[in-house]
């Protein structure tokens, strides 16, 4: 009868589903309940990118300097008068200035974080990066780490020292040190490609900046203002130079088997 | 013999014949008919449709299961089994053997248990017949006697007997066990592997049409046991009015969504969203370890429904939000709360037009409808989404559209300020209190109720302003303040809007002007002048610092433009550009144009001096600071507002309202007499008076001479119950707003309330009224996010009955926290705290993360109360963040607002109310312990530890940003004892952004808390502390050890030390010298009942007004209309 029609008719066309187009009745449209909550640009993980290969053996390296084109600004002396151990590691102010600007005598930029945007992930990293607190300064002054690679913070002073993270995509942490010598060890297991800071509570003027790649194609400048990145499969990518006070700025490159490419950034002042 | 005559009949045979075939047909088909129409329903389609896609699931879901099948595993296994069967073969003889033994003895064991029975069931004849000998005495009694015991002493040998073979028995077979066991423990792990495909196909056989299936469901057969049948669920604490009757509601909507209480079935966003929500719990470790498998079984499936190249569409998804909603384990389980107490609709229909299914917008419109046989839909139309949809003007519930889904919450949650997850209906509800609808609109429900009125106290406005700006803002507030609450009364488009004529427009121009003035007029005639001190010099520069940083942005905002964040260029700021706390306070834009220095400097001194109700709190500023404020504020100049012209008013419109209110009291000759006899002035007041009470600013605004007068709005408290049939939709369709966007009326109720809200005066489009009939309501210029936000809180306003054990909140101690965060809302607090885990609307002016005002998520279990009651109403008993730019204000609690806030944040922090912990000694070991982890932890390099005055405290250099701690002698009278060892485990857990850093990291796999002393006690650089702790372990250095990495004891131990260094004692809070508030709020009058008819949307009210020596009856202000 009817439903015996009904079931052939139904049996060869099922209309439960269809192509997921333009379905107007059915978005879930509740103003703010599903957003997603990633609020920094460029940190989102690079989409499905293929397991990276070992080094190949057309592999090349990128080597680069980075300038600073315009008057250096003068970095002021770091204020440690609050901590008399601080004070002390810094006879006569030696070696305690603001790092936020270093640029050389011909006009080489250091600090500058080199790296490739869109490689393929690397490997697994276990040799764990270090952040020093040493003189109440953290050495180095800019890191970066790969995803789930061991991080070990140390405090080499007498004097209590604070680890406060402040990533946006990973978790944020605080660790106390009070004991000389301690390390802690930490990981961030998501890829967050702005840098973000490192600060310590107890003295103010302590900044670090790290950031999380997938990948070990990343240097950063030396005081010579010099880069290198090595073991890069050939390819085109995207490679961007992050300065803390001077933001961001990218190229596309080509890279060619077993090429040697020179690439140099400029940041105006 | 006679040849047989035909038999007279009356009829014709024939024609009988056929017709009585002819009926019989139609009976049969009548009666198949019958049967079809009553077997064919829309709903077995959708079950069936359901049958089809969970087969094809459970297939796609075999099928992973299959994939994720450990094969090598299971390979293994089948090997294990082979290895042990050929073992067996090889010993096939000695198996043999053993096997055969086995069977002998369970032979033996067989014969020797029936011997044992049989002779036992012997020996209780045999004790008959000897206790039957005894007691009858008879001759035979010895022998019988001795036969008895002869046949005992036989059953126990046969029972030894029994025994023994039994033993033998079971040793035989445990050795051919021995032989079985690897092939029994292959197989039952196979099983166990297994498992989970075993299940799938057990469920796919049970929707894979079997013949059964057709029978059992077959027409006129399926009142046995159908396997398609109505889903139904009866919920008898939720009524539906069926008839004026409340009537439990049986909501039978699962007959078609069949999966809606159901996993698996999402639309791929809502598996997105899940998927992420548990793919962070299963990376942040916090899925229990036994149910991780579990969770990885449904992510996996979440990913298949997003690789899905099709999609579920509804009825067959599942329920978005399931732990939320409608989930067994939810708060609102669909066994008893049922689907239409929150979406409404038809509960006990089945068909998709009588259930009152609402389309969302135009289009869907359109596709419902669509259908090839008007009243006959099928599978033909069903397949393509046509439901043949009508809709159903019969049904008083309809469902709510998408967009209002939220108003179902309010009839069990309306009497709570903030929903748990339950953001957009919080944001409702806290949108209408502050856009003030409940001042005009009386609501009856606890939350709109004492709620303080939304506009300033206007008995004193001829002190702040002059008339000329009044009139100019009357006119049109957002020509002053773009993002001003104050909602537009004049000039609107049912006065000079495109569809009125132009003739008509003039003339409604007048008469607007001339209640302009007349209001104006009124209002300055009746003020107040009381005199008020001017300010000293003040310096402008220093007084915008002090706005920016002293708090005064976390309730006011101080610009009217803002960059569009689209198109970069400035446009005119609006209140959504703002958070809404923000909104608390008025704009400070022109206030310089608006008033004069004396009256701003006496204002932001002492706010309550001016009137007691005022919702600005003391900033306790000194008389240069405000003195420096007002020279800052007196630059916000806005001179091209007063530069607009003014119209004066034009003295024949002035007579003829008046005259029009006159006559309604006196006739006609006796109005004019009168109205010569007053000079315009007082034809101004009186036409002012009149005005007033028309357009009902006393709702808002406390004047004098209309003092507890019942608000003029439509009472709302059932606003979404009211019939379709009684609200009022003009003439139009759709029309174009005032910002320019066409927008549609649909013909039902939510659409209705939108478009009312939005553009408040639109149903007067195209309608020829006079002008006093023409609608009153004032624009408050909208969003349409705000529209949308209130219309959904009017919905859900409605009389539907809930049993009182249903109502979401009712249990005492959500009430004390409900009744504080009502105080919360009222004060704002969030326009600088974070209570509740959101606000601090300040937040985002103030960069440095360490200036910011306290989150007071953890309040409750942290303060004393009685340290909180005196804060509260004297923040200056202790300055325990001197290094804030911000300061907490002096508000002027009440001590009953003040106990309720208490109460509130012991409730809301699970604390008790009240504690004594204030004077618990601690242990002088417990002390001195304490001081050594306080020195071995370094605590003094931020805290200090030396005493300061707690109420001015020394100003910290803050660019030691070292100096940003609170002084821990403050902490002992402050906070809670059982508080501080918590906090000092885990600050980062209770409030994120703390520069406390953790001394005790949890450690990640254990989730306990490490000490970093654990190591550091043995080391050279700590022997001194060692040597001086160890008197207090017994000098046992294992001892010491242990205590040294328990972060529990050791937080207790600070704990002890920091209450040691406490003060006991602070100062109580000041009393209050200032103007008290004889009545807390000024309430809002009672209101009368509503009338039922629907004729008049306000009620009939007999009150009577006196204003100087002019009665009105009030009758006669129904006509005022």
């Amino acid at each position: 009868m009817m439903f015996a029609l009904t079931l052939v008719l139904a049996l060869g066309c099922g209309k439960g589903k269809e192509a997921s187009n333009n379905e107007e009745e059915g978005e879930d449209d509740q103003a703010g309940s599903t957003a997603a909550a990633s609020n920094t640009a460029g940190t989102a993980a690079p989409a499905a990118t293929p397991a990276a290969a070992p080094v190949s053996a057309d592999a090349a390296t990128i080597a680069g300097t980075v300038k600073f084109e315009g008057a250096a600004p003068k970095m002021g002396a770091l204020q440690m008068a609050a901590d008399p151990y601080c004070q002390s590691q810094h006879p006569n102010g030696a070696d305690a200035t603001d790092e936020e600007v270093i640029v050389g005598p011909a006009g080489e930029l250091a600090n500058v974080i080199v790296y490739i945007k869109n490689a393929p992930n690397g490997p697994p990293v276990t040799t764990p990066a270090v952040i020093d607190q040493k003189g109440c300064k953290y050495h180095p002054h800019v890191q970066v780490v790969q995803v789930n690679q061991p991080i070990e913070i140390k405090n080499s002073d007498a004097t209590l020292h604070n680890i406060h993270a402040m990533p946006t995509v990973n978790s944020q942490f605080n660790e106390g040190q009070p004991v000389q010598g301690m390390t802690s060890t930490k990981k961030f297991d998501k890829v967050e490609m702005t840098p973000f800071r490192i600060k310590c509570d107890v003295h103010g003027w302590m900044k670090s900046f790290m950031a999380v790649l997938p990948h070990p194609y990343w240097g950063v400048s030396q005081m010579n203002g010099t880069f290198t990145i090595a073991n890069l499969p050939p390819g085109q990518y995207t490679i961007v130079a992050w300065h803390e006070k001077y933001g961001q700025q990218e190229q596309n490159i080509t890279v060619g088997a077993k090429e040697q490419k020179q690439v140099a950034f400029t940041f105006k002042g | 013999m006679k040849p047989q005559e035909p038999i007279p009949h009356n009829y014709s045979i024939a024609r009988l014949n056929l017709i009585f075939a002819l009926s019989s047909l139609l009976l049969l088909g009548t009666t198949g008919a019958i049967v079809m129409y009553d077997y064919v329903r829309g709903w077995k389609w959708f079950q069936w449709e359901f049958l089809r896609l969970q087969h094809e699931r459970l297939q796609q879901d075999l099928r992973a299961a299959k994939q994720s099948q450990n094969k090598e595993q299971l390979a293994g296994l089948d090997k294990q089994v082979r290895d042990q069967e050929i073992v067996i073969a090889q010993h096939r003889a000695q198996y043999v053997v053993a096997q055969k033994e086995l069977d002998s003895w369970e032979g033996k064991h067989y014969a020797a248990d029936q011997d044992y029975r049989f002779a036992k069931a012997k020996l209780d004849a045999q004790r008959y017949e000897a206790e039957s000998s005894i007691v009858q005495k008879r001759p035979d009694a010895a022998a019988q006697n001795q036969e008895y015991a002869k046949q005992t002493a036989h059953l126990a040998q046969l029972l030894l007997t029994l025994q023994d073979v039994a033993r033998h028995r079971d040793a035989a077979q445990a050795t051919v066990n021995a032989w079985l066991k690897r092939i029994k423990d292959a197989e039952d792990k196979r099983k166990e592997l297994n498992a989970t495909i075993d299940l799938i196909n057990k469920q796919i056989e049970t929707v894979a049409p079997t013949s059964n299936f057709f029978v059992l469901n077959a027409p006129m057969l399926d009142f046995i046991s159908p396997t398609f049948k109505i889903d139904q669920v009866v919920l008898s604490d939720l009524y539906i009015d069926m008839n004026y009757m409340p009537v439990p509601r049986v909501d039978r909507c699962q007959t078609c969504h069949r999966a809606i209480d159901r996993p698996g079935f999402e639309s791929k966003k809502e598996a997105a969203r899940l998927e992420k929500e548990l793919q962070g719990k299963l990376d942040g470790g916090q899925i229990d370890p036994a149910k991780r498998e579990e969770t990885e079984t449904r992510v996996a499936q979440l990913k298949r429904i997003q690789d899905d190249p099709n999609e579920i569409l509804n009825p067959w998804r599942t329920h978005p939000k399931l732990d939320l909603f409608v989930g067994s384990a939810s708060a609102h389980p669909l066994l008893e709360f049922g689907c239409t107490s929150c979406h409404r609709g038809g509960d006990r229909t089945t068909e998709f037009g009588r259930a009152g299914h609402i389309p969302a917008n135009a289009k869907v419109e359109r596709r419902w409808e669509a259908s090839l046989l008007p009243f006959f839909p099928g599978p033909w139309d069903y397949e393509k989404r046509h439901w043949g949809y009508e809709m159903n003007e019969f049904l008083e519930t309809p469902m709510f559209p998408r967009q209002y889904y939220e108003a179902g919450c309010i009839k069990c949650h309306g009497d709570q300020v903030q929903v748990r997850q339950g953001d957009e209906i919080t944001r409702a509800t806290q949108t209408m209190e502050i856009v003030g609808c409940y001042a005009c609109h009386k609501i009856s429900n606890w939350r709109f109720s004492d709620l303080r009125r939304p506009g300033p106290d206007l008995n004193g406005i001829a002190e702040k302003t002059t008339p000329d700006w009044a009139i100019r803002w009357i006119s049109e507030p957002h020509n002053f303040r773009s993002t001003t609450r104050m909602p537009s009364f004049f000039f609107q488009r049912n006065m000079i809007g495109p569809s009125v004529p132009a003739a008509e427009r003039d003339q409604n121009i007048k008469l607007q002007d001339a209640e302009i003035h007349a209001i104006v007029s009124y209002l300055f005639a009746k003020s107040t002048h009381r005199e008020w001190q001017a300010p000293g010099n003040g310096d402008a520069a220093h007084g915008k610092q002090l706005v920016e940083t002293v708090g005064c942005l976390g309730c006011h905002i101080d610009t009217e433009t803002i960059k569009d964040e689209k198109t970069g260029a400035m446009r005119l700021a609006k209140r959504d550009d703002f958070p809404l706390e923000r909104n608390y306070g008025f704009n400070f834009t022109g206030i310089g144009t608006k008033t004069h220095a004396a009256w701003i400097y006496n204002w932001v001194k002492n706010p309550k001096a001016y009137y007691p109700d005022a919702p600005m709190p003391s900033l306790r500023l000194s008389d240069q600071e405000a003195a420096d404020i007002t020279a800052y504020l007196l630059t916000m100049q806005k001179p091209q507002f007063m530069k607009q012209p003014v119209r004066a008013a034009d003295p024949k419109a002035v007579h003829d309202l008046a005259k029009g209110y006159l006559i309604n009291t006196m006739t006609d000759r006796d109005a004019e007499a009168k109205l010569k006899s007053m000079p315009m002035e007082e034809q101004l007041v009186y036409l002012g008076q009149r005005s007033i009470e028309k357009y009902g600013c006393y709702s808002c605004h406390n004047i004098k001479g209309f003092e507890g007068l019942k608000p003029i709005g439509t009472e709302l408290t059932t606003e979404g119950s009211k019939a379709l049939h009684l609200f009022d939709f003009g003439f139009i369709h759709e029309y174009t707003h005032e910002s320019g966007k066409k927008e549609h009326v649909l013909h039902n109720v939510p659409s209705w309330v939108y478009n009312k809200v939005r553009s408040p005066r639109v149903y007067d489009d195209e309608r020829t009224k006079i002008y006093n009939d023409k609608l009153k309501m004032p624009n408050f210029h909208l969003s349409e996010e705000e529209a949308r936000l209130v219309t959904t809180v009017v919905l859900g306003l409605t009389k539907e009955k809930v049993e009182p054990a249903k109502l979401a909140g009712h249990d005492p101690a959500t009430r004390t926290a409900e009744e504080g965060r009502k105080l919360v809302s009222q004060h704002n607090c969030r326009a600088c705290h974070i209570v509740d885990g959101y606000g601090r609307a300040i937040g985002s002016l103030i960069a440095d993360t360490n200036f910011l005002p306290p989150d007071l998520s953890p309040e409750g279990g942290r303060a004393q109360s009685a340290f909180l009651f005196n804060f509260l109403q004297d923040p200056t008993v202790m300055k325990i963040r001197p290094w804030l730019n911000v300061r907490m204000p002096t508000f002027h609690f009440t001590e009953d607002e003040a106990n309720r806030l208490v109460a509130f944040f012991a409730a809301e922090g699970k604390g008790k109310p009240f504690d004594n912990t204030l004077y618990t000694s601690p242990p002088p070991a417990n002390v001195a312990i304490g001081k050594q982890v306080f020195d071995m932890l370094r605590c003094a390099q931020c805290h200090a530890t030396t005493p300061v005055s707690p109420e001015n405290p020394p100003q910290p250099n803050v660019a030691n940003a070292q100096s940003l701690a609170p002084n821990l002698t403050l902490s002992r009278v402050r906070l809670r004892h059982e508080w501080i060892p918590d906090w000092i485990r885990r600050p980062g857990e209770m409030i994120p952004t703390t520069r406390m850093p953790a001394n005790f990291p949890r450690n990640a796999q254990t989730g306990g808390f490490q000490s970093p002393l654990a190591m550091a006690i043995d080391t050279p650089a700590f022997a001194q502390y060692k040597s001086t702790l160890l008197p207090y372990f017994n000098n046992d250095e294992k001892q010491l050890r242990t205590t040294m990495a328990d972060a529990v004891a050791l937080t207790g131990y600070l704990r002890d030390y920091i209450w040691s260094i406490g003060i006991t004692q602070i100062r109580a809070a000041a009393p209050y010298e200032g103007p008290t508030m004889a009545v807390p709020h000024p309430p809002l009058p009672p209101a009368m009942p509503a009338m039922k008819t629907g004729r008049n949307r306000r009620s009939n009210d007999t009150q009577e007004v006196r204003i100087d020596d002019v009665r009105v009856d009030a009758r006669a202000r129904a006509g005022l209309r």
